[in-house]
């Protein structure tokens, strides 16, 4: 019966947390999708970056995956999952890069928003991020050593 | 969600602008929905005594993770629905920021499996077996996160 009485209040009390939440989030990541847009558009997804192809190639990865993993990376797995798909198929990556791009990008992807949603809820970058991109670098590079043996 | 043309225009920003902007409004009302009726369940929950009785059950389990029974409840809502609905469900728990890191990282690495696992899908043939590895190097990063920190 008490906490029927203190209903009202208890919806009220969420109310208010939840609006200031939604508002804190949007915050964060109104001006992030703002960014994401502009990147696209001056095409910093489809630069060729020549000083990652090292890191790609250790990876298991061609030239061609670096926009398909950089809109990943950045814009995450659905939001990102036009740009993903059609890249792939247009780049006609073969197989087992294929592979490495979704095992790279399933321990890693949206790394900006995701992380800044959980450090707006008191959650430490480096204990989140450091140990996803330590994963997706390793299993991925493991993978690419594995298939060259 | 559909592929973006990659013909550059003579004003990018401007196209740029409007498309974040869409994107923005989009984002802001999907927040609302899922966000608001989430935080508003965790509170009444909370409040009733309800989250408490189950949170009895499970605290031996999350333990392991050295999360409180409660944040049970944060961690299905992020595997199963998404992040913003796990922020819902953990914001009303109080959580320490070495409780929030171990649930970002398990998280982090795996959620959303519904609609992800369908984008893995178009990407290569063994998404079923990436989602089961999602989960597992979750959970096992997770805890070893919490023995370092917690």
């Amino acid at each position: 019966m008490e906490t029927l009485a203190a209903l009202p209040a208890t919806l009220w009390q969420g109310l208010q947390g939840g609006l200031i939440l939604c508002l804190e989030i949007a915050l964060v990541v109104v001006p992030l999708l703002f960014g994401y847009e502009l990147a696209a558009a001056y095409g910093i997804f489809e630069r060729p970056w020549p000083r990652l192809k090292p890191l790609l190639a250790r990876l298991g990865l061609g030239p061609g995956a670096l926009m398909p993993l950089l809109a990943g990376l950045f814009l995450g797995l659905v939001y990102g999952a036009g740009i993903l798909l059609s890249l792939s198929d247009e780049q006609d990556l073969p197989r087992q890069e294929r592979l490495a791009l979704a095992v790279f990008l399933v321990t890693c992807h949206a790394v900006v928003e995701d992380t800044a949603l959980f450090m707006l809820l008191g959650g430490s970058a480096l204990a989140m991020l450091g140990p996803r991109v330590i994963l997706a670098v390793g299993l991925t590079a493991w993978l690419a050593r594995r298939r060259r043996s | 969600m559909e592929a973006r043309p990659f013909t550059p225009s003579p004003q990018p920003w401007r196209g740029a602008l409007q498309k974040g902007a869409a994107r923005s409004r989009a984002f802001v009302w999907f927040l609302l929905k899922t966000l608001l009726p989430l935080y508003l369940a965790t509170e009444v929950l909370k409040a009733s005594g309800l989250l408490a009785w189950l949170a009895g059950y499970l605290a031996p389990l999350m333990g392991w993770w050295g999360l409180p029974g409660e944040a049970a409840a944060a961690l299905c809502a992020g595997l199963f629905i998404n992040l913003y609905a796990a922020a819902a469900v953990a914001a009303p728990l109080g959580l320490s920021w070495q409780q929030v890191s171990v649930l970002g990282l398990i998280l982090g690495i795996a959620h959303s499996l519904l609609v992800e696992t369908a984008v893995v899908r178009g990407l290569t043939p063994s998404y079923k077996m990436l989602t089961v590895l999602r989960v597992g190097l979750g959970l096992a990063a997770g805890w070893l996160l919490a023995l370092v920190i917690i």
